[in-house]
Formats: C-alpha cells, structure tokens, sequence
C-alpha cells in the first residue's frame, strides 16, 4: 500500500509529521516524541534532515527555529558487553556528561506574545504533575489557569522516566497513592483519548543482603494489608517468571504482578491536550524569572514574556523547584539529582516484569515496543540540575545488567539520556500551603516517582483546592515537617 | 543484482552463507549485503510496524533496512559484516518468512496509517486486546542465544589531536599532523581510508606520521569528558572481536562527512530505493550494478555522474529527475527538471517503476532501481555533544556545524572540517581538512 516514509527505521509517514504539526507541534524534540521518528535503530541518522524540513515547509517556522534534536550517545549501535568492559574509578564523582550546555539564553522558540496579564491560578512547571492539576482544577470547573512550562512538553522528568508503575511502596500514604494512580491510568486513554500502553507484567524486587531482604518482607506484609498482593519468592521462583535471569546471590524476592510499565509521555500530552480543550492556557518555552511578593502573599509571577498578576501559584517544577523557590526567597529542603537511563534495540518481548535489585538500585524492563529499559544510581552523584550522558554509567549498568541477564551481552545500546530526581530528606514529597507565603502551594519532592503518583496526587490536590474540604496529604506532606521533625521515611527508593 | 564481469572484488574466495537455512553463494570479505544483493535476494526484512518490506538503502550504517540477525545476534548491519563461510543469517520480524509475511496485512488494512496514539483509545476489551497484540507484534530481533564470550578490556589511549572520519577532510588533516610532527589518533568506520575518493580513481595511500594510530573498522560514538580530560568513545572490530577504546586527546578533529536522507516520496521505501551513496559504493567498490534499467532523482552534481557511471556499467538510464533545476547540456538522454510523485512495485516487493512530474505532465518510466542522489546530510552528532553550535542552514538546506574558517566551533578544543559543514566537493573538502589541521598545529606548537 502506498506511503511516503520519513523515518523507514520506525514506519513514520509524512502524514505521521503532517498530524504532529497539526496538533500544534513545532519544535523538532516534540516531532520526535510524538510520532516516534528517530528513535529507531538509525537514531535519526537518514531522517532528521528530512523531518526538519518537511516542519519548514508546513509550518511557519523560521530556519533559526529549527533545532535538531539532542544527539544521544551511542551514536552507533554498541553492545552491552563492550560498555561492561569500561573500568570505573568508584572513588570518584561521576563528570558533568554530553552534551555540553550551549549556554543559550533564550529558547529559539519563545513565543513574542505577553503571556499576562492575570489568571487566577498559576502553574509553574508543565510536568506531568502541573498539568494533571491543571486538567482537574479544569473538569472542576476551575479554568482560570495558566501553566508556565519553561522547555517543551516533556522536556523535564516527566519525558525522561522509565514509566514504571508500581504498588510496592514502604508507607501507607504513598501505597494508596500509587493504587489510585494506577487506577487513573486504566481509565485514561477513555477520558483522554490517547493511549498510554499500560502493561501490568509485575515488578520483581531482588534482594542481595540480609537488610534489604528484610525491607522487602516487611513491604510485603504491609502491601498485603492494603490488597496489594505482593508476594515474598525463592530466587527458583522467580526464575520461573524470568527464566533468563541469573539469580546468584540472591537472598529473596518481592513480587507483584499488578505493577507494570506505561509510556509515559501521552499523560502529558492527554493532560495538556484536555487542559486546552477547556480553556486553561498551557505556555511552553516561558520562564518563571521572578515574583512580586507583598504581604505574605504572592501578587504577580515575572516571566520572561511579562507578568502575571494571580490569586494562587502552585509550584510543580520537580527538580527545578528549588531554584523557583529561592526566587521567592523559598528555601526548600529538597535537591536535584542526576539520574542517567537508556536504551537498548527493540526485541521480541521476552521480559515481564520490570526488575530492580534494591541493593545496587540496578532497574530494567522491556517496553511496549521492546526495547530494555533501564538504569541504576549512582552512589557517587553530586547534588545539581545536571542532565548529560556520561560513559561511566553505561559502564556501571552494563555490567550489573549483564551480571543479571547475561544473554543480554550482545544487545545493543541505542541511546542514553538523564532526568533529574527531585530528592527530598525524608524520600517524600512536599505538599500544601507554604509557611509565610500562604498563597504558594507546593507539589513537588517526588524522589523520581512524581511521574506514578502525578493522576492520583492531582486529583486529591485540585479538590483540596476548589472545594477547600480538608485532606490530610496536605497538612502530613506540608514543608513544616522539616523544622517541626516529624518525618516518615520512604525506603522503597529505586536508585 | 549484476557483479560487473572484471573487477578487483571478483578475486576473493567463493563460499557460501546460509539465509535462512538455504545456502546463498558470496565472496569472501564481501559486505553480506552484497553477497545477497548479488544472489538475488530483494527482501532482507519486514519493517517494525506496518511489516514494509526491508532491503539496503545507505550501504554505511546509517538507515536500518539492511540488519539481520547473524549467528544468532539480532539486529547487525549486513552492510558492514564481511561474509565469513558458512555465516547464519536469518531474516527478521516476518512470519512465516520475509516474502510471504502474513503480517504484511497490516499494511494494507491501514492505507492512511494507523495512529497508535489514538486507536481504540479507551474503547473496552479493543484496547486490551490491541495492546496485547501490539506488544507481540513489537521489537525486531530476538535475544541473542547465549551470553558472549568474554571481551577483551576497553583500552585507553592519550594523543594530542582525534581525528574522527577518514575521508577527503580526515585523510588530510591526519597527512597535515604528520608533516607537522603532530601525533593524532584517526578511527574511520569502513574497513579502508579514503571515503568517496574511493568512488574515484582510486584510494589514496594515507602517509601515516610517527606517533600516529590509525583504526578502521572503528567507529566513534561518543565525545565525552571525566576527571582526567575529554576522550573519544570508538568501538572497533579488532581480528580478536570488538573492542572499545578511549581516546583522551587535546584538540578533536571531527570530518565524519555526512549520511543519505531519505527522500519523501511514495513507496521511498521499496526494496530496489537506494541512496546515491549506496550505488556509487556497490559499483565502485564492490562491482554491484543496482539496477539494469535505472531512474535517479535528486540534485547535484554526482547526480549526473552517477547516471553517467550506470551508462558506463551498461545500464539503462530510464530518467534523471532533477528536483532543483534545468538538466546541463550534457547531461544523459532522459534527463528532465520535475517532481518525484511515487515508486511502483511488484508483489514481491520491489521497485518497477518510477511516476514524476515535468511540466505538470505525469510520467511513468519501468525500472529495476530508483537511486535518490541528494547531497549528505551533515553529520553533526559528535560536534554537538562536544559544545558546538549546530543550526539550520537555508542555504545548504541542512543542519550545519556553526564554524569559523579555521574550522574552529563554539566546544573548546572542537574542531570541524569537510562535509559536516554542508556538502562541499573533495576538493574542498581536503583543504578544509589541511587548513583546519594546520591551525591547531600552529595552536599546538
């Protein structure tokens, strides 16, 4: 049947790139993620130039606006095994990573246009977490809002996670959460109409030392109070769901086979695209620079395209919420943390479940499309906004990962990239009203799993803010914890 | 395909591979594609989502219609594995074979395409059961059998100037070093130097300087930085296997040229579509006639040679569409300024004709081969990665790395030479190379 192809690696059609732009699309980054061009096995190597200008001829985009998109190492498809073969020098702290900043100081694509002047509510950061708030204010019937989103959609974290989705949490606030937000999910692509492939294929918790192993049963015993039916097996049994897997060293494992994996970026773009279907303004490539604060109060919001004057401003920057709040002379306790992750060719689907080794924080799973998804932390990560790939990493993870599923030697890596976790002391997120700056409301801290709690947490927070009724979330996560020490620690931290 | 009856290729060892339990005749040494391209085989592969027939197009890893799984490892470019007798190879991602993949349908139940965003989104059971196919019909290869032998460690190298590409730039800039007394290290991709010299005459012989290294087959994926200094990542194939290698160097010369885009037309996509590149390869280098009625498309002056190669290797030259301009007077019999409108195809999945535009006449001329002949699109990758600026050049209607004359470019110690800048001719080419090596000598000194 007939078709013009852009992107042969991944069957992306010129009506594919047409339909993109359609919807709004003008920015190369945000073609990509939408109809999947480039992320095939040639990374954009015989289909950049033509997508590139395929936009110029549709849109009314200036050349000097057209941008390629991030060149992701490995250029060429590398296995698994030669990266193992890296040394690492553990003592020391993993580099800044590629690529290097531009230090441009303004986005190409910046709208000219004032963003002002007045909106009751607005959002700072366009994430996964501001835009699910702003859709449930929205369907509430609350539409004065304005979301301010300083890159592209998902050009935070919110594009840059595993997608995956899980239950197995070591408090019960978070259990509940991650429940209900799984539930959103199911019922997404019917209220949003865009799917989100949500593949329920468990997670498999290994545990290598007495400590973790004991963490996992006491998890175990704690989910089971709130029907999550996780189970505590014998590494023999879990190689009967993973039979690739090497289990050697392992004490015991916790699985649950209502966890899974989802493509993380249609929420985003679902959320913006209900956001703007009711009325609420959704303003990519605008930074936050500044606020006008008069009497404990927050009056207008400085942005690069003007300001706005506003009732409420909610700060949902993830790892970026920090800064934002110092501009409000805000000091929060929570810092961002590189989290580097990557991806392999796609396979025949061979894996089910997503699985972690809690010790190393070592995480891989296979997504919808096939590929091996993972990462793992690094214990030697500063604290900072720092989004570059480096070598020592896949280095780290392939040998890990290799040690794990040693079949998955000769499987080739095809790209790598980093997202920043948005880590607070106690591993839990900050919520609610601001001590001494009663209008700012916060909704960040997420510890890299903002993105499975956003549809839960966003539900719960847009009703707390329409129908002012009270919800506990709001007073036990609110930022007085941290100076009145009453903390709750989450240990089920992947990473 | 035709091998050309003399050529240098032809004295290799004949042996056989086996494709898919059949056994298939080959050169040794030859690039696997060419020893199936040369036997008769059309179909390498069915494609991810609609199950399009595959075959090569780039010839130079760059696209991904040629991979294969080869003794048992998904997913290798068949244009870069020298066949070795006896060699396993087994097509991908069709059911029950690649000719006649059942799964094939998908591509004609779905005429418009079939968007995965919003197809039974939300519709009960419809969407569970789409997902549950979906995951099925995903991924390429399958994992590979066995873990692999053990490899050997990644070395580490430290020289004063990293070369990356050994064509008309690379080449040159490593001769400017060595006259200079300036120890580089070079890492080309194909097996020999020379790029599209290649193509020409014949290769040029590279003066290697003292203090100097020069790895083919070895490719660099990566311009990283760590405690020590920035370094090159390069994956190589060594006789003993792959090998990664770090090179920390001072200044990083890159002249990794360019890849073939594809050209946006129906049925770009057809097994018998190759890129301009592609053909000059398999004529020049390994005496592989793409087609015996052949149509080019595209702009430029290697449009024109290439045909003018085609009619020297006694095939028909069905039409040259030129897409910017007025054919030149001594362009070939056929030639005409228009527009590409569609591939035609065989059941069987590979190019019979050519539909274009001239005058706003539609034409339709048989052929066995379309070659789409536009220049490179300038590989900007690993500059990028080093902190160089790279934008949208109107007039090269390409992206482009931003640098001065001296090939200098917004990354510190980030240098830039030959078609990463936007197509150039050889020539040109060569002396951005020599000027560019000249200077960091110069900086170095």
């Amino acid at each position: 049947m007939s078709k013009s192809l852009l992107c042969p690696c991944e069957d992306v059609t010129v009506e594919d790139v047409q339909a993109a732009v359609a919807k709004g699309y003008r920015d190369i980054e945000s073609i990509k993620r939408y109809t999947g061009f480039g992320t095939g096995i040639c990374q954009g190597k015989q289909c950049l130039h033509a997508v590139a200008r395929e936009l110029l001829r549709l849109a009314p985009v200036e050349p000097a606006a057209v941008l390629p998109f991030t060149p992701r190492p490995p250029l060429v498809p590398t296995e698994l095994s030669l990266f193992a073969s890296v040394p690492v020098d553990e003592s020391q702290p993993p580099a800044v990573g590629v690529p290097l900043a531009l230090g441009l100081t303004q986005h190409a694509l910046r709208p000219e246009a004032p963003v002002g002047p007045r909106a009751k509510i607005v959002i700072i950061g366009g994430g996964v977490m501001g835009l699910a708030l702003a859709h449930n204010l929205a369907k509430r019937g609350e539409t004065d809002v304005v979301v301010l989103e300083k890159g592209y959609l998902c050009a935070g974290a919110s594009g840059r996670n595993g997608g995956g989705v899980r239950m197995q949490w070591g408090t019960r606030s978070n259990i509940e959460l991650a429940k209900r937000s799984i539930e959103l999910m199911k019922q997404f692509a019917g209220e949003m109409g865009i799917n989100v492939w949500l593949r329920q294929g468990g997670y498999l918790f290994l545990a290598k030392n007495a400590e973790i192993a004991k963490r996992l049963e006491r998890g175990a015993a704690l989910h089971n109070q709130y029907d999550v039916p996780t189970r505590i097996l014998s590494p023999g049994e879990a190689r009967d769901i993973v039979p690739e897997l090497s289990l050697q060293g392992v004490q015991l494992c916790a699985y649950n086979k209502d966890d899974g994996v989802i493509f993380p970026w249609p929420f985003v773009w679902g959320y913006a695209q209900s956001c703007q279907k009711r009325g609420v303004r959704v303003e990519t490539f605008t930074q936050v620079t500044g606020f006008e604060v008069h009497a404990g109060l927050i009056r207008k919001v400085k942005t690069d395209r003007g300001d706005i004057a506003c009732d409420q401003v909610v700060l949902a920057s993830g790892a970026w919420s920090p800064e934002v709040a110092r501009l409000a002379s805000i000091t929060l306790p929570n810092a961002p943390y590189r989290h580097e992750i990557l991806s392999t060719e796609p396979l025949k689907p061979f894996l089910g479940p997503l699985v972690s080794v809690l010790d190393s924080g070592l995480y891989f799973s296979q997504s919808m499309r096939g590929e091996i998804v993972g990462g793992m932390g690094d214990p030697r990560e500063p604290a900072g906004l720092n989004m570059g790939s480096t070598l020592r990493f896949v280095a780290r993870f392939a040998r890990a990962l290799t040690e794990q599923l040693p079949r998955l030697g000769q499987v080739k890596v095809l790209r790598q990239w980093a997202g920043c976790y948005d880590v607070t002391p106690d591993n839990n997120p900050i919520l609610g009203r601001t001590p001494g700056l009663d209008n700012l409301l916060q909704m960040s801290g997420f510890v890299g799993h903002g993105f499975m709690m956003a549809p839960a947490v966003a539900e719960r927070m847009a009703e707390w803010m329409v129908r002012s009724t009270s919800d506990e979330l709001f007073s036990r996560f609110n930022l007085d914890r941290f100076w009145t020490g009453k903390l709750e620690h989450e240990d089920m931290i992947i990473g | 395909m035709r091998r050309l009856r003399s050529h240098p290729s032809l004295s290799a060892r004949p042996i056989t591979l086996e494709l898919d339990g059949r056994t298939v005749p080959a050169l040794e040494g030859e690039p696997v594609a060419c020893a199936l391209l040369a036997a008769g085989e059309r179909v390498f592969a069915r494609s991810v989502k609609y199950h399009r027939p595959r075959a090569p197009y780039c010839m130079s890893a760059a696209c991904s219609q040629c991979l294969m799984r080869v003794d048992g490892i998904p997913n290798l470019y068949t244009c870069q594995v020298p066949a070795r007798a006896g060699m396993r190879l087994e097509r991908q991602n069709a059911y029950p074979t690649a000719k006649v993949d059942i799964f094939g349908a998908i591509d004609f139940l779905f005429p418009r395409g079939l968007d995965h965003h919003e197809m039974f989104a939300g519709v009960p059971v419809a969407e569970q059961v789409m997902a549950k196919v979906a995951r099925h019909l995903a991924g390429l290869g399958l994992l590979p059998e066995r873990a692999p032998p053990e490899r050997a460690p990644a070395e580490t190298l430290t020289t004063r100037v990293a070369i990356v590409g050994g064509g008309a730039a690379g080449s040159n800039a490593a001769e400017t070093l060595a006259r200079r007394g300036v120890p580089y290290f070079l890492c080309e991709r194909d097996e020999v130097l020379g790029g599209r010299l290649l193509l020409g005459a014949g290769a040029p012989v590279l003066a290697v300087g003292a203090n100097a290294r020069v790895r083919t087959r070895a490719s660099a994926f990566g311009l990283y930085a760590d405690q020590a200094g920035r370094y090159l990542a390069v994956v190589g194939v060594t006789p003993e296997g792959p090998r990664l290698t770090k090179v920390y160097a001072e200044r990083f010369l890159l002249a990794p040229g360019g890849h073939a885009s594809v050209l946006p037309f129906e049925n770009n996509d057809l097994p018998g579509v190759y890129s301009g590149k592609a053909a000059g390869v398999l004529l020049a280098r390994h005496g592989l006639v793409a087609g015996e009625q052949v149509a080019l498309v595209g702009h430029g002056g290697d449009l024109y040679a290439l045909a003018r190669q085609f009619e020297a290797a006694g095939s028909k030259v069905v039409a040259v569409v030129d897409l910017r301009g007025v054919p030149p007077a001594d362009a070939p019999e056929h030639a005409c300024h228009g527009t590409v409108l569609k591939a035609f195809g065989h059941a069987k999945g590979r190019v019979s004709g050519l539909g274009f535009q001239v005058s706003g006449k539609q034409r339709k001329v048989p052929c066995d081969a379309i070659i789409v002949c536009l220049p490179s699109s300038p590989s900007f990758e690993l500059a990028r990665q080093g902190g160089a600026r790279v934008s949208w050049s109107a007039g090269m209607d390409s992206f482009v790395v931003e640098a001065d004359a001296e090939g200098r470019t917004s990354g510190s110690g980030v240098f830039v030479a030959g078609d990463v800048l936007g197509e150039r001719s050889a020539e040109a080419a060569a002396a951005s190379g020599q000027r560019t090596a000249d200077f960091i000598a110069s900086e170095l000194a």
